[in-house]
């Protein structure tokens, strides 16, 4: 768990250029909004469970995972996603991605108690990850998508 | 239904309404307010619940977590982007101050009433005072956050 925290700084320092990090939050709170929203009814109906977990008192999630790294992963994946590429590659690189965190997440499942599936399988959590990649990319191009630059109506502060 | 459940219903109502009212222009502000706001409620609202400040009796999806979803996850973020949408940057820095003051306040006062006469919230080791000043800081991060993250790049 720890080494998820560690990791997850570490990466989002290394694999997020110096001129993207504000994207890269975006995608990444964009990101933790969803996977929070979507696990309370899969942690609700017993699909998953986190038997070791940060905050045991407060909740039965895993925040960890969802506040954390995941949608560091998640910002890592969109800052390195570029519209441009023909539809196969970006098709290829999704499927990499969501295939990589499954991977990874059957791990932990099976050797740590970070996580345990209830009624849902490998093949299940392909797709629950898959649907929130998806999602979220497209709220994030949705955000994005007045290009360039996008308006800021914060108030001012930086129009005058 | 009982009362509280009607009490989260309207205002769940009331936030989903002000939400209509906003600028189409400013749209994106308050994506950005609401979605950092969330970061900063979950964290507080789990440390809070866990060290036994504060219990939250009636909330949804009980059985798994013991904060308040429903605040945390919808109604102070909806709160938070209202805030920054409508924010006095023209004006003096008093009432900016003020325009803080406002917020705070009124927030305040909503809980601790429903604090008083529903089970929505019940203080354990907690203060009004406290509350006032956790909301006050949190809306002031959310402004700073977001001033940074709309600025323009240098270049």
């Amino acid at each position: 768990m720890a080494a998820m925290w560690l990791f997850g700084f570490i990466g989002f320092i290394l694999f997020i250029p110096h001129k993207d990090r504000r994207k890269g939050i975006l995608a990444a709170i964009m990101f933790q909004a969803f996977i929070w929203l979507c696990d309370m009814p899969s942690f609700k109906f017993g699909l998953l469970s986190a038997p070791v977990r940060l905050f045991p008192k407060a909740t039965d999630l895993t925040v960890t995972i969802n506040y954390f790294f995941y949608p560091v992963l998640f910002a890592i994946f969109y800052v390195h996603w570029n519209a441009k590429n023909n539809r196969w590659f970006r098709l290829t690189y999704f499927c990499i991605w969501i295939s990589v965190i499954t991977i990874y997440d059957n791990i932990l499942e099976i050797y740590t108690d970070l996580i345990k599936y209830g009624s849902l399988n490998w093949f299940g959590m392909w797709i629950y990850i898959g649907i929130l990649f998806y999602i979220s990319l497209i709220c994030c191009n949705w955000f994005y998508k007045e290009k360039p630059p996008i308006k800021s109506y914060v108030g001012g502060t930086n129009e005058d | 239904m009982k009362t509280e459940w009607w009490i989260l219903l309207s205002v769940y109502t009331v936030a989903t309404g002000v939400l209509f009212f906003m600028p189409k222009n400013r749209f994106r502000l308050a994506v950005v307010a609401f979605l950092f706001m969330q970061v900063i409620t979950f964290l507080t609202g789990l440390c809070v619940v866990e060290l036994g400040l504060i219990e939250y009796p009636v909330r949804s999806f009980a059985s798994i977590n013991r904060t308040s979803f429903d605040y945390e996850f919808y109604i102070f973020p909806v709160t938070c982007a209202v805030f920054n949408v409508w924010y006095p940057n023209h004006r003096r820095p008093l009432v900016q101050l003020g325009y803080y003051f406002v917020f705070s306040t009124v927030l305040t006062f909503g809980e601790v009433i429903i604090e008083k006469y529903t089970h929505l919230i019940i203080y354990i080791h907690w203060e009004w005072y406290i509350s006032w000043i956790t909301i006050f800081i949190s809306l002031f991060i959310v402004r700073l956050f977001c001033v940074w993250f709309f600025l323009k790049p240098r270049t």
